[in-house]
């Protein structure tokens, strides 16, 4: 018997004063969130509108709210979600563009607030830098870098959706990342915006939010908790 | 209704069990103040003189106000088993564990603390009924 699931999707601008667009699809093994959407564009709905890229994962762009929890569509088996209907919605805190594909604007504005250039501390070195295998920066980075900027993470923060000022999980985690690194001159300047009592770090809830929703399954309140712990002891800021 | 309670609690249960931690600080705090207006309004009939304190007291002195003080040791308890929880996270204590951390600390220990508590108010209050 053929299996089919219903495809509720957010419309934007609404279609016939209706906010929501339905369509019955036939379920396949292993069919994900974006091959779902690209059937109902495909065989029913051409003016249904979503973005994507890289389809594994990789890119972060089509990341949308799926069943209320920002994820990525690529990813998102439809069967793993165990419903029989699948509601697809545009990610909060973020402007719609068209149905479910937003503006990533408020988040790449945090991004660039956080300063994620890396500023070398020596510019005209010959050689290479080493960094020790027991530094903290060996030790914390490679759990932290794999930031695919999709923006869930700033989706899922109840504080930036009450806050717009706020850095959000992922720029922050950027900066914590540079501020790591014993090689970047950065720190100081980064330092002052984390410190800010109004959109920097001290706005963290700890509500873990960001941390659930990464994709990457990156620790964003580990950094954050890390950096707010940090900030109280002036002088032993990340010893490399 | 195409978002059950069923799905929010499947949702909210283990993913993000530190929003629930959150709401549930914010709900217990909101209590706790509503409580010390009262506590704080009961006192100050002290200024009326002992007559009227005893005549405020009197009223709490019934079964149903022993029932609500086993409510009150719920909030009190659920309030600083969740603090005891959230400056552990702050000391970068259990971080990464944060799901267990909620589970263990804020509902597990919370819970038998209140037990031990609730139970001889409960027994108090049914003598007293009794």
């Amino acid at each position: 018997m053929e299996c089919q699931v219903t495809l509720r999707v957010a419309r934007h601008p609404a279609q016939d004063g209706k906010r929501f667009s339905e369509y019955r699809v036939s379920l396949e093994e292993r069919m994900t969130v974006l091959d779902a959407l690209f059937r109902a564009q495909r065989e029913m709905d051409g003016s249904l509108g979503f973005r994507c890229s890289c389809r594994v994962g990789m890119c972060g762009s089509c990341a949308v709210n799926i069943n209320r929890i920002p994820r990525l569509a690529c990813t998102t088996l439809v069967r793993n979600l165990k419903s029989d209907v699948v509601t697809v919605e545009p990610l909060p805190h973020y402007q719609v563009v068209k149905d479910v594909a937003v503006s990533l604007a408020p988040f790449f504005e945090q991004w660039r607030r956080a300063r994620p250039a890396f500023r070398p501390r020596n510019a005209g070195a010959s050689t290479l830098a080493l960094i020790g295998k027991d530094s903290r920066f060996r030790q914390l980075a490679p759990a932290k870098r794999d930031c695919i900027t999709c923006g869930a993470c700033y989706a899922a923060c109840s504080i930036t959706g009450m806050n717009p000022r706020y850095l959000g999980p992922a720029a922050i985690n950027k900066a914590f990342l540079r501020l790591l690194d014993p090689r970047d001159a950065g720190g100081e300047d980064r330092l002052k915006i984390l410190d800010r009592s109004l959109d920097g770090v001290w706005r963290c809830h700890t509500q873990f939010n960001c941390t659930a929703v990464c994709p990457r399954g990156i620790d964003l309140t580990d950094s954050i908790v890390r950096i707010k712990r940090a900030l109280l002891r002036p002088g032993r800021l990340f010893p490399s | 209704m195409r978002y059950s309670l069923r799905d929010a609690l499947r949702k909210y249960r283990w993913q993000f069990s530190g929003m629930v931690a959150w709401t549930i600080q914010r709900v217990t705090g909101l209590l706790l103040l509503a409580y010390l207006f009262l506590h704080v309004h009961t006192v100050s009939r002290l200024s009326q003189g002992p007559a009227a304190f005893d005549r405020a007291m009197a009223t709490f002195h019934s079964a149903f106000f022993k029932l609500l003080e086993i409510g009150l040791l719920g909030v009190v308890v659920l309030h600083a088993s969740n603090g005891i929880r959230i400056t552990l996270v702050d000391l970068g204590i259990g971080v990464g564990r944060q799901r267990h951390l909620f589970w263990i600390v804020t509902v597990g220990a919370g819970l038998l603390v209140f037990l031990a508590g609730a139970i001889p108010l409960f027994l108090f209050a049914i003598g007293k009924a009794g």
